[in-house]
C-alpha cells in the first residue's frame, strides 16, 4: 500500500465539497446511529415496560409497548420475596467472592508471565490464551463427575451447592483477566521497576508498590470484567444446582418464575431486569474503565 | 545493568529466587487451568469412552454411535451455520456500527457508545427472557406490531426456520456491541493522514475502506473473529432459553444436545462424547486465525 | 383480583424452597422434594400437611417444590441420581419411577397396608409403580392428573353445533349418543370449523409432557406401538402410519407453532381467548377462574375422543419414591404413609381444586369434582371411568426405553417430522427406529 496506487485514482474533487461529504456523512451516521440504538435497546425498554405492567394488563392484551396502568407491585413483591433474595444474595456472593479470588491468581501471575522471565513462562502464556479455546460446554460434564465422584468419595456433598461455583467461576474469569493484566503491565516502562529493584525492593513489593497502583485501570477493568462473567453464568450453575435455594439469580429466574401462570411475565421480566441491574449499574458508572478493558486488547494487537 | 562484585552475587541470587519467586506467583494459576481445566478435558476423551452406566470401558463405540445419527450431523451442521452466520453479522454490524461512532464527534461519541453497548453488558440469560417475550406464541409484542400493519403473525420459535433465525438474531444483537467497541478502538488508532491523503487523490468511501482501514485492521478483526466463533460456537444460554433446541431439535447445538442427552437423559458419557466434537472445529478454527495473525504480525 | 399479590405475599410459607420445621433432633431430619403444582394453593396445602406430621414425628423437615417446567424435575432426578446424593424423598412423574428403579428404596412395607385400607390401586398406577415385583415408589396424589380435553363451551356450542354440556353433563352420566359419535374424526371436523372461526384448537407437538401425551393418546387410540413390551421395536406398522397422517391432517387445523410449544403454551392459548380447545389438566381452568372468570365459566372439561382402538385418556400419575442413598429412610416411610391416608388425600385433592386424582380405584368419589365450578360441574367428567383407558404415553415399552422416549419426545418428533417436515412416512418410521435402538443402548 504505498502512494503510487493511490496516485491511479481520478483526479482531487474541489475543496469544499469534502466538508459538504463530511456533513452528509455525519447525518447518515447519525441516522444509523438511531437506527441501531433503537435495535439495541428495546429488548430491556420492553423488559422496563412489561415489568411495570399487572396481570390484568397483560391479559387485556392491550399494546405490548406501553403501560396504561403501571405499578411498581412487580418490583415489590419480588424484593420481599426470600426466594428472590436468596437467589440475589447467591449471585452477589458467589460474584464477589469469585472477583476477589481471580485477582489474587491474576495480577501475581500476570506479573510474573509479563516481567520475570523464568523456564515456561512463554508456554504458559500461550497455555493460558489455549484455556481459553475448551469452552465451558465441554468442561461442564466431566466436572459434574468429577464432583459427583467426590461427592461420594468424601461424604463432602459438592453438587447442588452453591460455593461450589465459588470454585468452578475462576476457570471463565482467570484466563482473560490474567490476559488483560500482562497486557497493561506489558505497558508499564521497565524503568520503572527496575528503579525500585535497584532500590531494593523485593519482587512483591514491587509489585504492590509500583505496579498495582500504576495499572489499576486494568485492574478495575479486569475486576468488571470477572463480576461481569460469574454474575451471568448461566450453564454452570444450571448443570450443579437444583434446589431453590442453591440457585444463582439467571437460573432461579429462568427455572423458577416460569410456571404455567400465563400472566407471570411481568413479574418474570422484573427478575431479569433485576437480574441485570448490577452489571448495568457497574456499567453506567464505572464505562470508561470497562472499554478501556476491552479494548486494552485491540490497541496492543 | 547491575554493578560486578557484590552486585553481581546478589545477581545470581537475585536470579535463583526470582525463577523461584515467579513459579509461586504463577503457581495458583497453574493449578486453576490444571485442575479444573486440562484434567476435566483429559478426562471428558476418558468418560467418553465408557458405556452409558459408566460401568464399562468400551472405547469408540460412542464416537461410532454417534457418526450413524442423524440428529447428531444436523447439530454439527447446525452448530457450524449458527456459528459461523452469527459471527459474520456480528462482526459486519460492529465494524458498520463502529464507522458511525467514529464520524460523531468526538464529545458526543461517549454517549453513543454507551447505549450501544448495552446489550453486551446485560446477562444473556436475561436478555433471552426479554427476547423469548417478544417471540410468545400467543403474546408476541412483535406480532402484535405486524398484526396492527396488516401482516400476519410470524411463529418465530414455532418455524424451524423462524426458530434458527430467532437464535442467531438473538445472538447477535448481544454480540455485535464487542465487536463495535473493540473495531472502534482500532479505527481510532488508523492515523488520519492516511485518510487525508487517499482524499487528496480521489479516492471514495470504499476504496478508503478497503485500501487503508480493513488492512490496518486485520489483527484486530481475526483475533475478535475467532474469540467470537469460539465462543458463539459453544453457546448455551441463548439456545437453551429461547428454544431448548426444538422445535424438532432444529436449533440444538452441541452444547444444548449435550446437556439433553448427557445430563436429562442421564447418559453422561455420550453427552461428553458430543461436547468433545467441538474442540477439533475450534482447533482448526483458531489455528487458521491465529497463522495469520502470526503472518501479519511478522510483516509487521 | 388480589390472588397473584397474595400468592406471592405468602411465597414465604408457599412457594419458598425451604421450610423449616424446628423440632427436637429426635426423629433426625429429613429433606423432601415435591413437583412444583400448577393450581396456586396446592403447594400450601401439601405443606401444613407435613408440617403437621413432622411435629408429631418431631423430624427436622425440609421442602423443596420443583418444577416441571424446562424439565427441572427430570434434572434433578437425574442429576440426584448420578451423584448419589440429594433429597431422601423426590416426586417421580410417570416412567422415572419405573426407570431409575435401581436406585429406589422397595416399599412394599408401606404399600401392603394402603392396599389393605383403601383397595387396590388402579391398574395403569401399578403398571408403572411395581417393577419385577416390588413396589419401588408409593403413588402419589399430588400431581397425578389426566389431560383430557379442557374446551370453550360457546365456542363449540356456536362453530361446531355441539353442546358438550349435554355430551357430558354435570351429573357425571354422558348422553350416550353423543358419547358414541365423539371420535378423534369428530375431533377433526370439528377442529376444521374452529380454525375456519379463527378459534383453533390447541393441542401441542412439541418437546414436553403435555405435548408428549397428548400425542401418546392419539398413537395408542389408532393401536400405534412403538415398542412392545419386550423391547422389540414395533415401530414399522400401518397402525403408525395411520396414527401420523391422523396427526397431520389434525396439524393443518392447528396454530402453526404448536412444534414449539411448552407446558405451558396451550394453557395461555387457552387463556388468551384465542384458543377453543386444549388438552390438559384443569390448571387452566383454575387459573382462569382467578385472572379472568369471565372465560372461565365458559371451561368445560370431558373425556377425550374415542379412537379405532379405545377412548384412551393421556395420563399422568406421580409416585413418591425413596432414593436408596437417602439418608432418614424410616422418617420418609412414616410421611409416606402419612400423605397417603384418606384425609390428607382428601385435603390434597381439595386443596388443588379437583386437580389430583387418587391413585386408589376407591379414593374416586370426593365431592370436589361435582361441586367444582362456576360453570358447575365443570370438573365432573375428569376423573376417568367407564369406557375410558388412561393412556401412558410410551406403553408398553420397558421402563428403560420409555424414559428415553419420553425426554426426547419420540413421538411428536415424528409427528413433527411428518407433518411439518413433510418427509415420507417411511423415512419417518425408519428415523425412529434408529433413535429406539439408540435409547436400547446399555
Amino acid at each position: 500500500m504505498t502512494q503510487t496506487t493511490l496516485t491511479d485514482f481520478r483526479a482531487a474533487p474541489p475543496a469544499g465539497s469534502t466538508r459538504r461529504d463530511r456533513r452528509r456523512a455525519l447525518y447518515w451516521s447519525y441516522f444509523f446511529l438511531v437506527v441501531f440504538v433503537v435495535f439495541f435497546l428495546t429488548p430491556p425498554i420492553y423488559m422496563l415496560i412489561t415489568s411495570l405492567k399487572t396481570s390484568q394488563e397483560i391479559s387485556a392484551a392491550s399494546s405490548p409497548w406501553w403501560v396504561f396502568d403501571p405499578t411498581l407491585r412487580n418490583y415489590t413483591e419480588l424484593l420481599t420475596s426470600s426466594v428472590f433474595l436468596t437467589f440475589m444474595r447467591n449471585s452477589a456472593v458467589i460474584s464477589l467472592a469469585v472477583v476477589i479470588v481471580t485477582m489474587l491468581i491474576s495480577i501475581p501471575a500476570a506479573f510474573a508471565l509479563s516481567r520475570m522471565r523464568f523456564w515456561g513462562s512463554a508456554t504458559l502464556a500461550t497455555g493460558v490464551f489455549l484455556t481459553y479455546l475448551i469452552p465451558d460446554t465441554l468442561l461442564f460434564i466431566p466436572l459434574y463427575k468429577i464432583f459427583a465422584w467426590l461427592n461420594e468419595v468424601t461424604g463432602i456433598e459438592f453438587l447442588n451447592q452453591w460455593w461450589l461455583m465459588i470454585i468452578i467461576y475462576p476457570t471463565l474469569t482467570v484466563p482473560f483477566c490474567t490476559w488483560i493484566m500482562i497486557g497493561y503491565f506489558a505497558s508499564i516502562p521497565k524503568e520503572l521497576d527496575e528503579a525500585a529493584l535497584i532500590d531494593g525492593a523485593g519482587y512483591f513489593q514491587t509489585l504492590t508498590r509500583i505496579f498495582i497502583p500504576v495499572a489499576l485501570p486494568g485492574i478495575i477493568a479486569a475486576t468488571i470484567f470477572a463480576f461481569t462473567v460469574a454474575w451471568a453464568q448461566f450453564l454452570y450453575p444450571m448443570a450443579f444446582t437444583t434446589s431453590t435455594d442453591q440457585l444463582v439469580l439467571p437460573v432461579g429466574i429462568v427455572t423458577t418464575l416460569i410456571k404455567g401462570d400465563v400472566f407471570n411475565w411481568g413479574q418474570i421480566m422484573t427478575g431479569a431486569l433485576l437480574g441485570a441491574a448490577p452489571p448495568l449499574i457497574i456499567y453506567a458508572f464505572l464505562m470508561d474503565y470497562y472499554i478501556a478493558g476491552l479494548t486494552a486488547g485491540a490497541t496492543k494487537g | 545493568m547491575l554493578e560486578g562484585g557484590r552486585g553481581g552475587a546478589g545477581l545470581r541470587r537475585m536470579l535463583r529466587r526470582k525463577s523461584a519467586i515467579a513459579f509461586l506467583m504463577s503457581l495458583p494459576l497453574i493449578l486453576v487451568i490444571a485442575l479444573l481445566v486440562l484434567y476435566p478435558a483429559v478426562y471428558a476423551f476418558y468418560l467418553a469412552m465408557l458405556n452409558k452406566s459408566m460401568e464399562r470401558f468400551v472405547g469408540l463405540a460412542n464416537f461410532s454411535f454417534l457418526f450413524k445419527r442423524e440428529t447428531f450431523w444436523m447439530v454439527v451442521k447446525q452448530s457450524i451455520i449458527f456459528a459461523v452466520t452469527a459471527v459474520f453479522f456480528k462482526a459486519l454490524i460492529g465494524f458498520l456500527v463502529a464507522h458511525f461512532v467514529h464520524n460523531v464527534p468526538a464529545k458526543g461519541q461517549r454517549k453513543w457508545r454507551g447505549m450501544l453497548l448495552i446489550p453486551w453488558v446485560i446477562p444473556p440469560a436475561m436478555s433471552t427472557l426479554a427476547w423469548l417475550w417478544l417471540f410468545d406464541p400467543s403474546y408476541s409484542a412483535f406480532n402484535w406490531l405486524l398484526q396492527r400493519a396488516g401482516a400476519e403473525a410470524v411463529p418465530w420459535l414455532g418455524d424451524p426456520y423462524w426458530a434458527r433465525f430467532a437464535v442467531i438474531l438473538v445472538n447477535v444483537w448481544f454480540g455485535a456491541p464487542f465487536f463495535m467497541i473493540m473495531y472502534l478502538a482500532a479505527l481510532k488508532s488508523v492515523p488520519e493522514q492516511l485518510y487525508e491523503a487517499a482524499a487528496i487523490d480521489g479516492a471514495n468511501w470504499f476504496q478508503k475502506m478497503w485500501y487503508i482501514t480493513l488492512p490496518m485492521m486485520r489483527n484486530i478483526i481475526a483475533i475478535t473473529v475467532l474469540f467470537s466463533l469460539i465462543v458463539t460456537f459453544a453457546n448455551f444460554d441463548i439456545v437453551r432459553v429461547l428454544t431448548a433446541g426444538g422445535p424438532i431439535d432444529q436449533t440444538h447445538v452441541f452444547a444444548t444436545w449435550a446437556f439433553k442427552i448427557g445430563i436429562e437423559s442421564n447418559d453422561i458419557p455420550l453427552g461428553a462424547c458430543v461436547s468433545l466434537f467441538m474442540v477439533p472445529l475450534l482447533a482448526i478454527a483458531a489455528v487458521f486465525i491465529l497463522r495469520d495473525v502470526n503472518r501479519r504480525g511478522v510483516e509487521g | 383480583m388480589g390472588w397473584s399479590r397474595r400468592r406471592f405475599a405468602t411465597a414465604a410459607t408457599g412457594l419458598t424452597a425451604a421450610v423449616w420445621v424446628r423440632g427436637a433432633r429426635a426423629a433426625g431430619s429429613l429433606r423432601v422434594g415435591f413437583w412444583d403444582h400448577w393450581v396456586p394453593g396446592a403447594n400450601e396445602a401439601l405443606t401444613k400437611l407435613c408440617e403437621s406430621w413432622a411435629q408429631r414425628e418431631r423430624v427436622d423437615l425440609k421442602i423443596d417444590f420443583i418444577t416441571s417446567q424446562g424439565n427441572k424435575l427430570l434434572l434433578t432426578i437425574a442429576s440426584e441420581a448420578q451423584a448419589r446424593s440429594g433429597h431422601d424423598l423426590l416426586s417421580l412423574p410417570l416412567w422415572y419411577a419405573a426407570g431409575y428403579a435401581a436406585h429406589l428404596e422397595t416399599l412394599d412395607d408401606v404399600m401392603q397396608p394402603l392396599l389393605g385400607q383403601h383397595g387396590a390401586v388402579v391398574p395403569v398406577v401399578e403398571y408403572l409403580g411395581k417393577q419385577a415385583g416390588r413396589w419401588i415408589a408409593v403413588p402419589a396424589t399430588a400431581g397425578s392428573q389426566m389431560k383430557g380435553p379442557c374446551a370453550r363451551i360457546d365456542l363449540f356450542r356456536r362453530h361446531v353445533g355441539l353442546d358438550l354440556t349435554a355430551m357430558y353433563p354435570a351429573s357425571g352420566q354422558p348422553d350416550k349418543a353423543l358419547a358414541d359419535k365423539w371420535t378423534w374424526d369428530t375431533l377433526l371436523l370439528a377442529a376444521e370449523k374452529l380454525h375456519k372461526a379463527g378459534v383453533p384448537m390447541g393441542i401441542g407437538f412439541g418437546g414436553t409432557s403435555d405435548s408428549v401425551d397428548s400425542v401418546g393418546a392419539i398413537f395408542a387410540a389408532h393401536s400405534a406401538q412403538l415398542v412392545s413390551s419386550k423391547g422389540d421395536i414395533t415401530v414399522d406398522s400401518d397402525a403408525t402410519r395411520q396414527a401420523l397422517e391422523y396427526c397431520r391432517r389434525l396439524a393443518q387445523f392447528l396454530p402453526p407453532d404448536v412444534y414449539a410449544w411448552d407446558d405451558a403454551a396451550n394453557n395461555k392459548w387457552l387463556l388468551s381467548g384465542k384458543g377453543s380447545l386444549i388438552m390438559n389438566p384443569p390448571s387452566a381452568w383454575a387459573v382462569s377462574r382467578r385472572d379472568n372468570p369471565k372465560l372461565a365459566e365458559q371451561l368445560w372439561t370431558f373425556p377425550a375422543p374415542r379412537g379405532p382402538k379405545g377412548r384412551f385418556l393421556p395420563g399422568l400419575p406421580y409416585y413418591w419414591g425413596v432414593w436408596k442413598f437417602a439418608k432418614n429412610k424410616s422418617a420418609a416411610r412414616s410421611l409416606l404413609t402419612f400423605l397417603s391416608q384418606r384425609t390428607a388425600i382428601e385435603q390434597l385433592v381439595q386443596a388443588s381444586g379437583g386437580f389430583d386424582i387418587p391413585p386408589y380405584a376407591r379414593l374416586r368419589d370426593f365431592k370436589v369434582w361435582t361441586e367444582a365450578g362456576p360453570p358447575k360441574g365443570t370438573l365432573a367428567n375428569y376423573v376417568p371411568r367407564d369406557d375410558q383407558i388412561v393412556s401412558i404415553a410410551g406403553a408398553p415399552a420397558p421402563p428403560a426405553i420409555a424414559t428415553q422416549m419420553y425426554t426426547q419426545a419420540l413421538m411428536t418428533k415424528m409427528v413433527a417430522r411428518y407433518a411439518q417436515g413433510k418427509e415420507p412416512s417411511g423415512k419417518v418410521i425408519g428415523w425412529a427406529a434408529s433413535e429406539l435402538e439408540g435409547y436400547a443402548r446399555a
